[in-house]
């Protein structure tokens, strides 16, 4: 069902002599000298590749051009230059009336405000992309109380939209989106409109339904913490350019660039890292010998932390066999904490002996 | 600075707009008047409180129990000021502009909404259209449209346009662009997203601007009472000419219940069709419960009311319908031969046979018989002729080629005699063929025609004579095929080698309308090869002439010239099928008097003069001289079958109306001074009738209580008084322009004394406000007026008759006029009334009150019975 989703030097320009324009940011102009001339590049050579299943968060502040990238890529924006490739398909090649029948059957889209018909029902909205694919009304009404069952809204399905709180709003949008069956789905800032304890409901949903779904998403925020929960790999805009694309933990730990490494500051790192990341991997190999309570490679730091708090001593990580693979000392999770991976100092007035132990350790 | 010349350009425009698109104006006109007769007929056929409950239903089901009860009350209202049928005409005007503006406007919207540039481009001409003085456009609309309802139409919808187009740009720009894009997202076209998504979404907006569309549709449909268009704004202008404020504020009144009504209607109706109006709706509805002055029935409740009150209002329009039909015929009196008697004519599809038989039909329908036309072939015809079933048919071409069925039907036929004739066949090449003249001439020329002589159907008996007899006589046969076709080919064909002006030759005869619309050569037959020619002549079953003497005498003198034959058969060829009655009411019109010959309506001093048949469009202002002078001939001369359809307007529109042949008459020209501008600018078109009032005066006139002030003179030095003006009329009138230039100055007085520009209405508000608080006044007057009977004025003494000796009223009418009704202008002309006469007549009318004037004049004619065979004698 789900299909890999190509990008290739992709850019954007607005105002007038694009190409040229286009011309002039490969040879390495900057984006404020156009701006200066009044051309807005939007987005400037992206590249990248979505595996079929994936969530790819694409995450920047406002006006780093993701939102434009995003619509570039079922062609509510063409692009100046470049190509999207989706299912083996050049969509930029594809004539208007082609791109509207890839965009009604094999990509769908939610949006930031829901973009919900306030003139349809909650169902005949969850059948909107049906309706335009010319299905028989019978059908598409089982199809999208269907996709209203799966987002959580059965029951609903006669209610208008104004009469929903927000998050059954967007669950409207998200069950319009996945009546479709397309393989890709948008999500342009889908969550960020929603208050934070719905917010996080409405991406514990989404993980949910991806584990069943499996779909090819794309999914948009300004949230790192967002990004880092829902994304498989994430990739970084900056000022229209993308300046990293990486796993959650990869961003964390090694920032391409000191902008990526500010936005890294504010996040809850306890939520985003495992065992895998914090574990010091030069083991003795004994650590695992007690009884004790050990963990798994892909236990969360939380959790790691509560285990930690029970063990005496630094807690074993042991891998799916069993297997020792490394162990997390106390220290390394208040280091990781507190972003300082630095050895500790010796202190003048050692309270304990234990002190001395630990540093030579560490 | 150079003076440009924009209005000499704007007048040459018109110009031209007026000799080369005439007939885009005419089409306009025709559907402008005809949406708009088909209205107002539906809103005037059924009972006022018929109509009054329908729309009552109307307002319960969009608005609830409240709203229904008030618009009962509204309109009878209205029809107890006995202004139904104007509140009606204003109606009809309102929606029919309405319509068409949502009809430019929707589109336009919808147009400017999706390209900014269409949208910089509409702004300007909207608001250029909805600024422009409304009288700047009224008055050119005259000329395009012609008075009366389109000019009306036109400045209404001008004026009404652009609310429309705004708000409908605005509805669809409003949508949120998120819905748009996510409408686009899951890949709907752009048509779909805009009759899906953004008009239903905008439709609320749209409503908003129909609503906007009406309202300024009304209130400009009050002014255009000025060009004749009648309702309500008729009254106005009327009111507001004769300072009668009581009759201004009732028709006032009723525009603004109108007004409200509309809005109310229009405003829910905007909440009933949009979705999201309706949703709107039904939460309130849900948050407030049931109330019964809020109830609304159900849409289908309401549907089968509506129905209900309709079929009533049908059925009794069917009643009213007969009765006004059965006054109609009263009013007809001698015209009406038929009674409604029913008479078949037959014919076959031969063009001189469609022609007359038409044209017998329009006429014999215009004496008051129901005619049915029906078409034969030649066969059948005579059979059905002969049992009767037929009345008469008038293409029988005797004696040779119609000899076998007048030799099988003849004893049962009334030969009723020819009507046309001789008739010939011939083969006509055109004359653009040189050497070419007789059938001679033919020999040897085969090359230069390709050797082909174009025929017609094969089974025509002119055919076989041509094959078998004539081309033999002449030595032809073996030089020229003869190409069997059928008629209108061989016409195809002719066209198409006339206009490349190559040779041909083609089988024809006479009459025939190809002799009108080209020009031909009939080809001599000195052998005589054709054979004598037929007359046409017209036959009819045994015993019609028994059974209609009238009509058989009418067809026993039946006679047409060649030339009225061809005019009238090119004129139907013209037409096209289905219009054939039309085409003859066109060429009827081309040649007066041609029903008058042809049936001639038996003796006796009832009959109706032949012009009267035409309706007599007569313009009136109004002023108590014009509207009594006018109301006496109404009265007169429909006694005398004569029908007048009177148009209330403004000088300047009539003089206008009477120049383009819109309007026939009017009976108040103040010349040769007071209108001297307006008859000047098109006195060509039109013709001065006599004098039928005099003398007149033109003259400043005071309170009587301003002491030592008689003459003109006296006013030097009083300026302080009256604080140094004189309030003056419409600037431009003659009158004003003879005090300006000519008065003021020769009395030395123009220094002291400013003249206000105003109008006739405002002058006589002053005139009456001064007059209550008994202030100095001095006023632009004239003589007659009935400002004199109500106040006590002094006129100002003119010793150096800088004033001119005085004005008369006179008659003036189109130029067609005297032409059109010689009887007519005869009596006009003769006409005379003295003051006396018009004075208590006058005073008959302004007792009766308005609404009364046609029982005033009646009564009036009763006192003095000599006026009306004075006016119309022999």
């Amino acid at each position: 069902m789900s299909s890999r989703l190509e990008t290739e030097h992709l850019f954007k320009v607005f105002g007038r002599r694009p190409d040229a324009a286009v011309e002039r940011l490969r040879q390495g102009a900057d984006r404020e000298e156009l701006r200066a001339e009044g051309t807005t590049a939007a987005v400037i050579d992206a590249s990248f590749t979505v595996e079929p299943g994936q969530i790819f968060v694409v995450m920047g502040l406002s006006g780093s051009g993701k939102s434009t990238l995003l619509r570039m890529l079922n062609g509510l924006l063409e692009p100046t230059a470049g190509q999207v490739r989706f299912d083996g398909q050049d969509l930029t090649a594809l004539t208007g009336r082609e791109l509207r029948e890839v965009r009604a059957r094999k990509i769908s889209m939610v949006f930031q405000h829901f973009a919900l018909f306030p003139h349809r029902s909650v169902r005949e909205n969850a059948a909107y992309g049906l309706e335009v694919q010319g299905v028989p009304r019978a059908e598409r009404e089982r199809r999208a109380d269907e996709a209203l069952a799966l987002c959580g809204l059965a029951g609903w399905e006669k209610s208008w939209p104004d009469e929903l709180s927000g998050g059954m709003q967007q669950r409207v949008g998200l069950a319009r989106a996945l009546a479709t069956d397309a393989g890709l789905l948008l999500m342009d800032e889908s969550f960020s409109a929603l208050d934070p304890l719905i917010r996080r409901d409405m991406q514990d949903q989404l993980l949910q339904l991806q584990k069943t779904l499996k779909k090819t998403i794309v999914f948009i925020t300004h949230d790192l913490n967002e990004a880092m929960r829902l994304g498989d790999r994430i990739a970084v805009m900056r000022d229209g350019r993308i300046v990293q694309i990486g796993g959650a933990e990869d961003i964390l730990l090694r920032p391409a660039d000191d902008y990526v490494a500010s936005f890294t500051q504010d996040v809850d790192r306890s939520r985003v890292l495992t065992a895998r990341a914090v574990m010091d991997r030069g083991v003795r190999g004994d650590e695992a010998d007690c009884a004790c309570e050990t963990a798994r490679e892909d236990t969360p730091f939380t959790e790691l932390c509560a285990i930690s708090a029970r063990v005496p001593h630094p807690v074993a990580v042991r891998d799916a066999s069993g297997a020792l693979v490394g162990v997390v000392p106390r220290q390394r999770l208040v280091g990781f904490l507190g972003d300082e991976q630095a050895a500790p100092v010796s202190c003048d007035a050692p309270r304990d002996k234990g002190g001395e132990k630990a540093v030579a350790r560490a | 600075m150079p003076r440009i010349p924009l209005g000499d350009w704007v007048n040459s425009a018109v110009d031209w707009l007026l000799g080369h698109m005439a007939w885009l104006f005419d089409f306009l006109k025709l559907v402008f008047t005809g949406t708009y007769d088909g209205i107002n007929a539906v809103l005037q056929a059924p009972e006022p409180l018929l109509l009054a409950g329908i729309f009552a239903v109307l307002a319960f089901w969009l608005r609830g129990t409240l709203a229904g009860v008030l618009t009962f009350v509204g309109f009878a209202f209205i029809d107890s000021l006995q202004l139904w049928g104007d509140a009606m005409v204003t109606l009809a005007l309102v929606l029919v502009a309405t319509l068409i503006a949502l009809v430019i406007s929707v589109p336009a919207g919808i147009w400017a909404a999706r390209s900014n540039r269409v949208s910089a481009l509409v702004r300007p001409v909207l608001d250029f259209m909805q600024t422009l003085p409304a009288m700047i456009y009224l008055i050119p609309a005259i000329l395009f449209f012609g008075t009366g309802a389109s000019a009306g139409i036109v400045a209404t919808l001008i004026f009404a346009l652009a609310p429309g187009v705004r708000m409908t740009e605005l509805g669809i720009r409003q949508v949120d662009k998120e819905l748009v894009e996510a409408a686009e997202a899951f890949g709907t076209t752009p048509r779909n997203t805009l009759l899906r998504v953004q008009l239903p979404l905008a439709l609320p907006t749209v409503m908003a601007g129909v609503n906007q569309v009406i309202m300024l549709g009304l209130s400009m449909a009050a002014i255009a009472g000025m060009v004749g268009t009648g309702g309500l704004g008729g009254d106005v202008n009327e009111a507001i000419g004769q300072l009668n404020v009581g009759l201004g504020s009732e028709s006032g009144i009723a525009i603004v219940i109108l007004a409200i009504y509309l809005d109310r209607m229009t405003s829910a109706l905007g909440t009933q069709v949009s979705p999201l109006g309706r949703r709107a709706a039904a939460r309130l509805r849900a948050a407030r419960g049931l109330r019964i002055w809020s109830y609304r029935p159900q849409p289908q409740i309401a549907v089968i009311g509506m129905v209900i009150l309709a079929l009533v209002a049908g059925g009794m329009g069917v009643f009213g319908g007969s009765g006004t039909a059965a006054t109609a015929d009263d009013q007809g009196g001698g015209n009406d031969v038929g009674k409604g008697k029913k008479i078949s004519i037959g014919y076959i599809p031969w063009d001189e046979g469609v022609a007359s038989t038409f044209l017998w039909k329009e006429i014999l329908e215009q004496r008051g018989f129901k005619v049915d036309a029906r078409q034969f072939d030649a066969g059948p015809l005579y059979t059905s002729l002969a049992q009767g079933s037929v009345d008469f048919e008038t293409d029988s071409w005797l004696p040779t080629t119609h000899a076998q069925y007048w030799k099988k039907y003849g004893d049962r036929l009334d030969d009723l005699g020819s009507w046309y004739g001789p008739t010939s066949l011939e083969l006509s090449v055109p004359s653009y063929v040189k050497g070419v003249d007789s059938l001679a001439d033919l020999k040897g020329k085969a090359s230069l025609f390709g050797g082909r002589i174009t025929g017609i159907e094969s089974s025509a008996g002119e055919m076989g004579l041509l094959k078998s007899k004539v081309l033999k006589d002449y030595g032809l046969d073996k030089e020229y095929k003869v190409v069997d076709s059928s008629t209108p080919a061989m016409l195809a064909e002719l066209k198409r080698a006339y206009s490349k002006k190559e040779p041909i030759v083609v089988t024809l005869w006479s009459p025939h309308w190809a002799y009108n619309d080209y020009s031909l050569k009939k080809l001599k037959d000195p052998k005589g090869a054709w054979g004598k020619g037929d007359g046409v002549h017209t036959l009819a079953r045994k015993g019609f002439a028994g059974d209609n003497p009238v009509v058989a005498k009418w067809l026993k003198d039946f006679r047409l010239d060649e030339k009225q034959l061809t005019s009238l058969e090119a004129e139907i060829n013209k037409a096209g099928k289905g219009r054939q009655q039309d085409a003859v009411r066109t060429w009827l019109k081309a040649n007066p008097g041609v029903v008058g010959k042809l049936a001639p309506v038996p003796g006796g001093s009832t009959a109706a003069p032949a012009e009267a048949k035409r309706t007599l469009n007569v313009a009136w202002f109004p002023w108590d001289e014009d509207i009594a002078v006018t109301r006496l001939w109404k009265n007169v001369l429909e006694r005398r079958g004569y029908k007048l359809n009177l148009k209330q307007m403004d000088v300047g529109p009539v003089y206008t109306g009477l120049a383009g042949g819109d309007i026939d008459l009017n009976f108040d020209a103040w010349l040769p001074y007071a209108q001297k501008n307006y008859w000047d600018k098109s006195k060509d078109k039109l013709r001065d009738l006599g004098t039928w009032y005099q003398p007149t005066s033109l003259e400043i006139a005071v309170p009587s209580y301003v002491k030592d002030v008689k003459s003109l003179e006296d006013l030097k030095g009083k300026a302080s008084a009256f604080g140094g003006r004189i309030i003056g009329i419409e600037p431009g009138t003659g009158e004003m322009n003879l005090l300006k230039t000519k008065v003021l100055p020769g009395y030395g007085l123009d220094k002291e004394y400013k003249v206000v520009d105003g109008s006739t209405p405002a002058m006589l508000a002053e005139l009456k406000r001064a007059y209550a608080q008994k202030k100095p006044v001095a006023v632009v007057l004239w003589s007659p007026h009935w400002a004199y009977s109500r106040y006590d004025l002094t006129r100002l003494k003119d010793g150096k008759k800088l004033f001119g000796e005085g004005n008369t009223i006179r008659t003036v009418s189109s130029g067609k006029f005297p032409e059109q009704y010689p009887q007519l202008t005869r009596w006009i002309k003769n006409f005379r009334m003295s003051e006396d006469e018009l004075g208590s007549l006058e005073s008959e009318i302004n007792a009766r009150g308005q609404g009364h004037e046609d029982e005033a004049v009646a009564a009036w004619l009763k006192q003095h019975p000599d006026v009306a065979d004075r006016m119309t004698g022999k």
